[in-house]
Protein backbone atom coordinates (compact mmCIF):
# COMPACT_ATOMS: atom_id res chain seq x y z
CA UNK A 1 0.00 0.00 0.00
CA UNK A 2 2.88 2.34 1.00
CA UNK A 3 4.05 2.48 -2.34
CA UNK A 4 1.00 3.78 -4.90
CA UNK A 5 0.79 6.55 -2.16
CA UNK A 6 3.98 7.43 -2.47
CA UNK A 7 4.01 7.38 -6.22
CA UNK A 8 0.17 9.42 -5.76
CA UNK A 9 2.30 12.38 -4.11
CA UNK A 10 4.77 11.83 -7.44
CA UNK A 11 2.22 12.22 -9.29
CA UNK A 12 0.50 14.76 -8.15
CA UNK A 13 3.93 16.91 -7.62
CA UNK A 14 4.13 16.39 -11.17
CA UNK A 15 0.79 17.61 -12.22
CA UNK A 16 1.32 20.58 -10.48
CA UNK A 17 4.47 21.03 -11.93
CA UNK A 18 3.26 20.38 -15.25
CA UNK A 19 0.22 22.25 -14.78
CA UNK A 20 1.59 25.46 -13.89
CA UNK A 21 4.56 24.80 -16.81
CA UNK A 22 1.77 24.39 -19.40
CA UNK A 23 0.18 27.61 -17.68
CA UNK A 24 3.42 29.43 -18.63
CA UNK A 25 3.56 28.54 -21.94
CA UNK A 26 -0.13 29.63 -22.17
CA UNK A 27 -1.67 26.20 -23.26
CA UNK A 28 -4.63 26.19 -20.79
CA UNK A 29 -3.09 23.81 -18.06
CA UNK A 30 -5.73 20.89 -17.09
CA UNK A 31 -7.70 19.88 -20.64
CA UNK A 32 -10.36 19.23 -18.29
CA UNK A 33 -10.96 23.16 -17.19
CA UNK A 34 -11.12 24.20 -21.00
CA UNK A 35 -14.33 25.02 -21.20
CA UNK A 36 -14.20 25.13 -25.48
CA UNK A 37 -14.31 21.74 -25.21
CA UNK A 38 -17.51 21.59 -23.01
CA UNK A 39 -20.24 21.61 -25.76
CA UNK A 40 -18.90 18.87 -27.46
CA UNK A 41 -18.27 15.90 -24.96
CA UNK A 42 -22.19 17.39 -23.63
CA UNK A 43 -23.59 16.66 -26.60
CA UNK A 44 -21.70 13.39 -27.38
CA UNK A 45 -22.39 12.48 -24.33
CA UNK A 46 -25.97 12.97 -24.52
CA UNK A 47 -26.01 11.25 -27.82
CA UNK A 48 -24.02 8.41 -27.16
CA UNK A 49 -25.84 7.76 -23.54
CA UNK A 50 -28.87 8.52 -25.18
CA UNK A 51 -28.22 5.79 -28.13
CA UNK A 52 -26.75 3.26 -25.05
CA UNK A 53 -29.84 3.84 -23.40
CA UNK A 54 -32.29 2.88 -25.92
CA UNK A 55 -30.52 -0.32 -27.05
CA UNK A 56 -30.90 -1.15 -23.41
CA UNK A 57 -34.17 -0.15 -22.74
CA UNK A 58 -35.98 -1.58 -26.00
CA UNK A 59 -33.62 -4.08 -27.26
CA UNK A 60 -31.26 -6.16 -24.21
CA UNK A 61 -33.43 -5.71 -21.08
CA UNK A 62 -36.02 -6.95 -23.09
CA UNK A 63 -34.10 -9.74 -24.06
CA UNK A 64 -32.44 -10.89 -21.09
CA UNK A 65 -35.50 -10.94 -19.35
CA UNK A 66 -37.69 -12.88 -21.53
CA UNK A 67 -34.33 -15.07 -21.57
CA UNK A 68 -33.97 -15.41 -17.86
CA UNK A 69 -37.90 -15.75 -17.63
CA UNK A 70 -37.78 -18.86 -20.31
CA UNK A 71 -35.07 -20.42 -18.21
CA UNK A 72 -36.67 -20.05 -15.07
CA UNK A 73 -40.10 -21.55 -16.32
CA UNK A 74 -38.21 -24.31 -17.88
CA UNK A 75 -36.21 -25.23 -14.55
CA UNK A 76 -39.43 -24.86 -12.59
CA UNK A 77 -41.23 -26.97 -15.09
CA UNK A 78 -38.20 -29.19 -14.84
CA UNK A 79 -38.65 -29.42 -11.27
CA UNK A 80 -42.72 -29.80 -11.05
CA UNK A 81 -42.36 -32.90 -13.42
CA UNK A 82 -39.88 -34.29 -11.32
CA UNK A 83 -41.84 -33.60 -8.50
CA UNK A 84 -44.98 -35.14 -9.88
CA UNK A 85 -42.83 -38.11 -10.99
CA UNK A 86 -41.61 -38.25 -7.75
CA UNK A 87 -45.40 -38.85 -5.90
CA UNK A 88 -46.39 -40.79 -8.81
CA UNK A 89 -43.30 -43.68 -7.88
CA UNK A 90 -44.17 -43.08 -3.80
CA UNK A 91 -47.97 -43.65 -4.40
CA UNK A 92 -46.71 -46.41 -6.69
CA UNK A 93 -44.99 -48.07 -4.20
CA UNK A 94 -47.29 -47.47 -1.51
CA UNK A 95 -49.69 -49.51 -3.34
CA UNK A 96 -46.74 -51.90 -4.10
CA UNK A 97 -46.48 -52.45 -0.04
CA UNK A 98 -50.25 -52.48 0.37
CA UNK A 99 -50.47 -55.67 -2.23
CA UNK A 100 -48.10 -57.10 -0.74
CA UNK A 101 -49.31 -56.82 2.99
CA UNK A 102 -52.55 -58.00 1.29
CA UNK A 103 -51.41 -60.78 0.10
CA UNK A 104 -49.25 -61.71 2.82
CA UNK A 105 -52.17 -61.80 4.98
CA UNK A 106 -54.47 -63.65 2.87
CA UNK A 107 -51.61 -66.69 2.24
CA UNK A 108 -51.08 -66.30 6.57
CA UNK A 109 -55.18 -66.93 6.39
CA UNK A 110 -54.87 -69.36 3.51
CA UNK A 111 -52.37 -70.96 5.72
CA UNK A 112 -54.25 -70.68 9.03
CA UNK A 113 -57.00 -72.45 7.95
CA UNK A 114 -55.33 -75.45 6.21
CA UNK A 115 -54.40 -76.22 9.07
CA UNK A 116 -57.32 -75.45 11.19
CA UNK A 117 -59.04 -77.82 8.68
CA UNK A 118 -56.49 -80.62 8.87
CA UNK A 119 -55.89 -80.90 12.50
CA UNK A 120 -59.69 -81.25 13.10
CA UNK A 121 -59.70 -83.84 10.58
CA UNK A 122 -57.02 -85.66 12.26
CA UNK A 123 -58.76 -85.18 15.63
CA UNK A 124 -61.74 -87.18 13.80
CA UNK A 125 -59.78 -89.35 12.64
CA UNK A 126 -57.93 -90.55 15.16
CA UNK A 127 -61.20 -90.70 17.66
CA UNK A 128 -62.68 -92.81 14.85
CA UNK A 129 -59.72 -95.19 15.62
CA UNK A 130 -59.65 -94.88 19.16
CA UNK A 131 -63.43 -95.69 19.01
CA UNK A 132 -62.87 -99.04 16.45
CA UNK A 133 -60.13 -100.09 18.50
CA UNK A 134 -62.10 -99.71 21.75
CA UNK A 135 -65.25 -101.40 20.05
CA UNK A 136 -61.63 -104.70 18.73
CA UNK A 137 -60.85 -104.48 22.25
CA UNK A 138 -64.60 -105.02 23.78
CA UNK A 139 -65.00 -107.46 21.53
CA UNK A 140 -61.70 -109.48 22.33
CA UNK A 141 -62.37 -109.81 26.04
CA UNK A 142 -65.81 -110.94 25.62
CA UNK A 143 -64.43 -113.47 22.90
CA UNK A 144 -62.06 -114.19 25.70
CA UNK A 145 -63.92 -114.37 28.60
CA UNK A 146 -66.44 -116.67 26.43
CA UNK A 147 -63.82 -119.06 25.88
CA UNK A 148 -62.54 -119.17 29.38
CA UNK A 149 -66.12 -119.94 30.08
CA UNK A 150 -66.22 -122.75 28.08
CA UNK A 151 -62.57 -124.33 29.22
CA UNK A 152 -63.97 -123.65 32.86
CA UNK A 153 -67.30 -125.25 31.90
CA UNK A 154 -65.53 -128.44 29.67
CA UNK A 155 -62.80 -128.22 32.81
CA UNK A 156 -66.12 -128.94 35.45
CA UNK A 157 -67.77 -131.71 33.23
CA UNK A 158 -64.51 -133.12 32.67
CA UNK A 159 -63.95 -133.19 36.49
CA UNK A 160 -66.97 -134.20 37.01
CA UNK A 161 -66.61 -137.75 35.18
CA UNK A 162 -63.37 -138.17 36.41
CA UNK A 163 -64.63 -137.78 40.40
CA UNK A 164 -67.62 -140.20 39.21
CA UNK A 165 -65.10 -142.45 37.71
CA UNK A 166 -62.39 -142.32 40.68
CA UNK A 167 -65.54 -142.81 43.16
CA UNK A 168 -67.00 -145.87 41.23
CA UNK A 169 -63.88 -147.32 41.32
CA UNK A 170 -62.94 -146.87 45.03
CA UNK A 171 -66.71 -147.16 46.71
CA UNK A 172 -68.06 -149.77 44.24
CA UNK A 173 -70.83 -147.81 43.77
CA UNK A 174 -72.14 -144.51 41.71
CA UNK A 175 -71.44 -141.92 43.13
CA UNK A 176 -74.03 -138.80 44.98
CA UNK A 177 -74.11 -136.74 41.58
CA UNK A 178 -75.19 -133.55 43.10
CA UNK A 179 -73.03 -133.62 46.02
CA UNK A 180 -69.94 -134.18 43.66
CA UNK A 181 -71.25 -131.43 41.03
CA UNK A 182 -70.75 -128.90 44.33
CA UNK A 183 -67.77 -129.75 45.85
CA UNK A 184 -66.28 -129.46 42.04
CA UNK A 185 -67.40 -125.97 41.31
CA UNK A 186 -66.41 -125.02 44.49
CA UNK A 187 -62.62 -126.00 43.97
CA UNK A 188 -63.11 -124.46 40.37
CA UNK A 189 -64.51 -121.31 42.55
CA UNK A 190 -60.38 -121.80 44.46
CA UNK A 191 -62.13 -123.53 47.35
CA UNK A 192 -61.29 -126.82 48.85
CA UNK B 1 8.66 15.03 -22.20
CA UNK B 2 5.25 14.84 -23.32
CA UNK B 3 3.38 16.27 -20.14
CA UNK B 4 1.36 13.83 -18.53
CA UNK B 5 -1.91 15.63 -19.08
CA UNK B 6 -1.84 15.73 -22.63
CA UNK B 7 -3.70 12.51 -22.74
CA UNK B 8 -6.40 14.49 -21.57
CA UNK B 9 -7.03 16.98 -24.13
CA UNK B 10 -9.85 16.83 -26.79
CA UNK B 11 -8.92 16.52 -30.03
CA UNK B 12 -11.75 17.53 -32.63
CA UNK B 13 -11.64 15.11 -35.74
CA UNK B 14 -14.49 16.78 -37.42
CA UNK B 15 -16.07 19.89 -36.91
CA UNK B 16 -19.51 20.36 -36.32
CA UNK B 17 -21.63 22.87 -35.50
CA UNK B 18 -25.41 22.12 -34.47
CA UNK B 19 -27.64 24.77 -33.99
CA UNK B 20 -24.64 27.30 -33.27
CA UNK B 21 -23.86 24.98 -30.44
CA UNK B 22 -19.97 23.57 -31.05
CA UNK B 23 -20.67 19.58 -31.75
CA UNK B 24 -17.49 18.90 -33.07
CA UNK B 25 -16.77 14.78 -33.33
CA UNK B 26 -13.49 14.60 -31.06
CA UNK B 27 -11.55 11.66 -29.68
CA UNK B 28 -13.86 11.37 -26.72
CA UNK B 29 -16.82 11.07 -29.15
CA UNK B 30 -14.83 8.69 -30.53
CA UNK B 31 -14.40 6.20 -27.95
CA UNK B 32 -18.18 6.71 -26.12
CA UNK B 33 -19.30 5.73 -29.51
CA UNK B 34 -17.04 3.02 -29.20
CA UNK B 35 -18.07 2.33 -26.07
CA UNK B 36 -21.67 2.15 -26.80
CA UNK B 37 -20.86 -0.11 -30.05
CA UNK B 38 -18.75 -2.83 -27.77
CA UNK B 39 -21.22 -2.87 -25.13
CA UNK B 40 -24.50 -2.91 -28.02
CA UNK B 41 -22.52 -5.60 -29.31
CA UNK B 42 -22.04 -7.55 -25.38
CA UNK B 43 -25.86 -7.18 -24.85
CA UNK B 44 -27.71 -7.36 -28.31
CA UNK B 45 -25.29 -9.39 -30.48
CA UNK B 46 -24.42 -11.21 -27.77
CA UNK B 47 -28.08 -11.91 -26.57
CA UNK B 48 -29.47 -12.79 -29.98
CA UNK B 49 -29.89 -16.66 -29.49
CA UNK B 50 -31.31 -16.12 -26.20
CA UNK B 51 -30.27 -19.56 -25.40
CA UNK B 52 -31.26 -21.53 -22.37
CA UNK B 53 -27.77 -22.93 -21.58
CA UNK B 54 -26.07 -19.51 -22.29
CA UNK B 55 -22.55 -18.83 -24.32
CA UNK B 56 -19.51 -17.35 -23.76
CA UNK B 57 -21.09 -13.88 -24.85
CA UNK B 58 -24.83 -14.38 -23.34
CA UNK B 59 -23.61 -15.33 -20.08
CA UNK B 60 -21.60 -11.71 -19.99
CA UNK B 61 -24.83 -10.41 -20.85
CA UNK B 62 -26.43 -11.83 -18.45
CA UNK B 63 -24.25 -11.21 -15.62
CA UNK B 64 -24.18 -7.82 -16.22
CA UNK B 65 -27.74 -7.37 -16.09
CA UNK B 66 -28.35 -9.80 -12.92
CA UNK B 67 -25.59 -7.62 -11.23
CA UNK B 68 -27.32 -4.26 -11.59
CA UNK B 69 -30.81 -5.72 -11.46
CA UNK B 70 -29.76 -7.20 -7.78
CA UNK B 71 -28.32 -3.95 -7.10
CA UNK B 72 -31.61 -2.14 -7.63
CA UNK B 73 -33.61 -4.92 -6.13
CA UNK B 74 -31.33 -4.72 -3.07
CA UNK B 75 -31.02 -1.14 -2.73
CA UNK B 76 -34.22 0.37 -4.26
CA UNK B 77 -36.79 -2.47 -4.11
CA UNK B 78 -39.69 -3.12 -6.09
CA UNK B 79 -40.03 0.46 -6.84
CA UNK B 80 -36.57 0.82 -8.45
CA UNK B 81 -37.89 -1.74 -11.16
CA UNK B 82 -38.90 1.27 -13.67
CA UNK B 83 -35.22 2.84 -13.23
CA UNK B 84 -33.77 -0.34 -14.21
CA UNK B 85 -32.81 0.57 -17.43
CA UNK B 86 -31.48 3.38 -16.79
CA UNK B 87 -28.76 2.27 -13.96
CA UNK B 88 -27.80 -0.53 -16.53
CA UNK B 89 -27.11 1.78 -18.95
CA UNK B 90 -25.07 4.19 -16.72
CA UNK B 91 -22.78 1.45 -15.07
CA UNK B 92 -22.14 -0.07 -18.65
CA UNK B 93 -21.46 3.10 -20.21
CA UNK B 94 -19.20 4.50 -17.37
CA UNK B 95 -18.02 0.62 -17.26
CA UNK B 96 -16.95 0.38 -20.84
CA UNK B 97 -15.61 3.95 -21.16
CA UNK B 98 -13.05 3.05 -18.08
CA UNK B 99 -12.28 0.06 -19.44
CA UNK B 100 -11.88 1.17 -23.03
CA UNK B 101 -9.61 4.18 -21.71
CA UNK B 102 -6.97 1.13 -20.62
CA UNK B 103 -6.25 0.53 -24.16
CA UNK B 104 -2.95 2.12 -24.88
CA UNK B 105 -3.45 5.34 -27.12
CA UNK B 106 -7.21 5.50 -26.44
CA UNK B 107 -9.24 8.24 -24.64
CA UNK B 108 -11.05 8.13 -21.41
CA UNK B 109 -14.27 10.18 -21.64
CA UNK B 110 -14.77 9.71 -17.64
CA UNK B 111 -11.29 11.16 -17.07
CA UNK B 112 -13.31 14.56 -18.05
CA UNK B 113 -15.26 16.17 -14.92
CA UNK B 114 -17.53 17.56 -17.56
CA UNK B 115 -19.07 14.24 -18.79
CA UNK B 116 -19.07 12.82 -15.03
CA UNK B 117 -20.58 16.18 -13.92
CA UNK B 118 -23.38 15.75 -16.53
CA UNK B 119 -24.16 12.12 -15.41
CA UNK B 120 -23.96 12.92 -11.92
CA UNK B 121 -26.14 16.22 -12.27
CA UNK B 122 -28.76 14.28 -14.58
CA UNK B 123 -29.05 11.59 -11.74
CA UNK B 124 -29.51 14.04 -9.26
CA UNK B 125 -31.88 16.53 -11.09
CA UNK B 126 -33.98 13.19 -11.78
CA UNK B 127 -33.90 11.87 -8.56
CA UNK B 128 -34.97 15.08 -7.06
CA UNK B 129 -37.54 15.45 -9.74
CA UNK B 130 -38.99 11.61 -8.77
CA UNK B 131 -38.89 12.32 -5.42
CA UNK B 132 -41.39 15.32 -5.43
CA UNK B 133 -42.93 13.82 -8.16
CA UNK B 134 -43.77 10.90 -5.61
CA UNK B 135 -44.27 12.54 -2.09
CA UNK B 136 -44.71 16.48 -3.19
CA UNK B 137 -43.66 18.61 -0.66
CA UNK B 138 -43.37 15.27 1.71
CA UNK B 139 -39.42 15.29 -0.15
CA UNK B 140 -38.63 17.91 2.03
CA UNK B 141 -38.83 15.38 5.13
CA UNK B 142 -35.95 13.67 3.73
CA UNK B 143 -33.82 16.73 5.69
CA UNK B 144 -35.14 15.88 8.70
CA UNK B 145 -33.99 13.36 10.77
CA UNK B 146 -35.96 11.03 12.41
CA UNK B 147 -36.08 10.61 16.30
CA UNK B 148 -34.30 13.72 16.94
CA UNK B 149 -34.34 16.22 19.45
CA UNK B 150 -35.23 19.84 18.10
CA UNK B 151 -32.25 21.63 19.20
CA UNK B 152 -30.02 19.38 16.93
CA UNK B 153 -32.32 19.71 14.37
CA UNK B 154 -31.39 23.33 13.88
CA UNK B 155 -27.78 22.10 13.14
CA UNK B 156 -28.51 18.77 11.53
CA UNK B 157 -31.11 20.15 9.27
CA UNK B 158 -28.35 22.52 6.89
CA UNK B 159 -26.30 19.59 7.15
CA UNK B 160 -28.56 17.27 5.16
CA UNK B 161 -29.46 19.40 3.26
CA UNK B 162 -25.98 20.01 2.44
CA UNK B 163 -24.64 16.86 1.70
CA UNK B 164 -28.09 16.81 -0.10
CA UNK B 165 -26.88 19.42 -2.58
CA UNK B 166 -23.30 17.86 -2.47
CA UNK B 167 -24.24 15.01 -4.16
CA UNK B 168 -23.64 15.91 -7.78
CA UNK B 169 -20.57 16.90 -7.15
CA UNK B 170 -19.52 13.84 -4.92
CA UNK B 171 -20.50 11.83 -7.52
CA UNK B 172 -18.98 13.32 -10.50
CA UNK B 173 -15.71 14.18 -8.92
CA UNK B 174 -14.86 10.92 -7.61
CA UNK B 175 -15.21 9.46 -10.75
CA UNK B 176 -13.51 11.71 -12.64
CA UNK B 177 -10.62 12.48 -10.36
CA UNK B 178 -10.20 8.51 -10.09
CA UNK B 179 -10.18 8.32 -13.93
CA UNK B 180 -7.41 11.40 -14.16
CA UNK B 181 -5.55 9.99 -11.43
CA UNK B 182 -5.02 6.80 -12.76
CA UNK B 183 -4.10 7.78 -15.79
CA UNK B 184 -1.84 10.29 -15.06
CA UNK B 185 0.27 8.07 -13.00
CA UNK B 186 0.67 5.48 -15.59
CA UNK B 187 1.74 8.14 -17.35
CA UNK B 188 4.26 9.67 -15.25
CA UNK B 189 5.71 6.43 -14.33
CA UNK B 190 5.86 5.66 -18.41
CA UNK B 191 8.16 8.84 -18.41
CA UNK B 192 10.01 6.86 -15.79
CA UNK B 193 10.87 4.53 -17.76
CA UNK B 194 12.03 6.69 -20.56
CA UNK B 195 13.77 8.92 -18.21
CA UNK B 196 15.78 6.09 -16.47
CA UNK B 197 16.30 4.12 -19.65
CA UNK B 198 17.43 0.53 -20.59
CA UNK B 199 19.13 0.19 -16.81
CA UNK B 200 17.01 1.82 -14.12
CA UNK B 201 13.71 1.68 -16.47
CA UNK B 202 12.12 -1.56 -14.88
CA UNK B 203 11.31 -0.57 -12.05
CA UNK B 204 8.80 1.95 -12.96
CA UNK B 205 7.75 -0.79 -16.21
CA UNK B 206 7.19 -3.45 -13.49
CA UNK B 207 5.37 -0.86 -11.46
CA UNK B 208 2.85 -0.09 -14.38
CA UNK B 209 2.46 -3.51 -15.06
CA UNK B 210 1.36 -3.94 -11.39
CA UNK B 211 -0.66 -0.74 -11.28
CA UNK B 212 -2.59 -1.21 -14.56
CA UNK B 213 -4.42 -4.19 -12.81
CA UNK B 214 -5.06 -1.84 -9.90
CA UNK B 215 -6.57 0.44 -12.47
CA UNK B 216 -8.78 -2.28 -14.22
CA UNK B 217 -9.96 -2.93 -11.10
CA UNK B 218 -11.08 0.52 -10.19
CA UNK B 219 -12.34 1.56 -13.57
CA UNK B 220 -15.01 -1.44 -12.50
CA UNK B 221 -14.96 -0.14 -8.90
CA UNK B 222 -15.86 3.58 -10.29
CA UNK B 223 -18.75 2.03 -12.45
CA UNK B 224 -20.38 0.46 -9.80
CA UNK B 225 -19.58 2.86 -7.15
CA UNK B 226 -21.66 5.46 -9.39
CA UNK B 227 -24.61 3.20 -10.25
CA UNK B 228 -25.02 2.04 -6.64
CA UNK B 229 -24.88 5.89 -5.81
CA UNK B 230 -27.48 6.23 -8.09
CA UNK B 231 -29.46 3.30 -6.70
CA UNK B 232 -29.05 4.80 -3.07
CA UNK B 233 -30.25 7.84 -3.77
CA UNK B 234 -32.68 7.07 -6.10
CA UNK B 235 -33.89 4.64 -3.08
CA UNK B 236 -34.30 7.81 -0.91
CA UNK B 237 -36.48 9.52 -3.60
CA UNK B 238 -38.77 6.40 -3.98
CA UNK B 239 -38.78 5.44 0.01
CA UNK B 240 -38.11 8.97 2.23
CA UNK B 241 -35.05 6.66 4.27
Amino acid sequence: MRKPVHAAFAALAVLVASGSAMAKEGSGGMPQLDYHSFAPQLVWLAIAFLALYLVMSRLAVPAISDTLAKRQGKIQGDLDAAEKANEETRALVQAYEKRMADSREDARKVVRDRSEADSAAAAARLAALHDKLNQQIGEAEKRIAKQRDDVMAGLETMAKDIGQEVYAKLAGQPADQAALSAKIAAAAKGGR
Amino acid sequence: MHSPMEQFEIKRLLHLNLFGIDASFTNSSTWMIIAVILATAVFVWGMRERALVPGRLQSVAELGYEFIAGMVRDNVGDGGKKYFPFILTLFIFILFCNVLGMVPYSFTPTSHIVVTFAMAAFVFVGVTIIGFAKHGLHFLSLFVPKGVPFALLLLLVPIEIISYFIRPFSLSIRLFANMLAGHTMLKVFGGFVVMLGIIGGWAPLAFIVVFTGLELLIAFLQAYVFAILTCLYLNDAVHLH
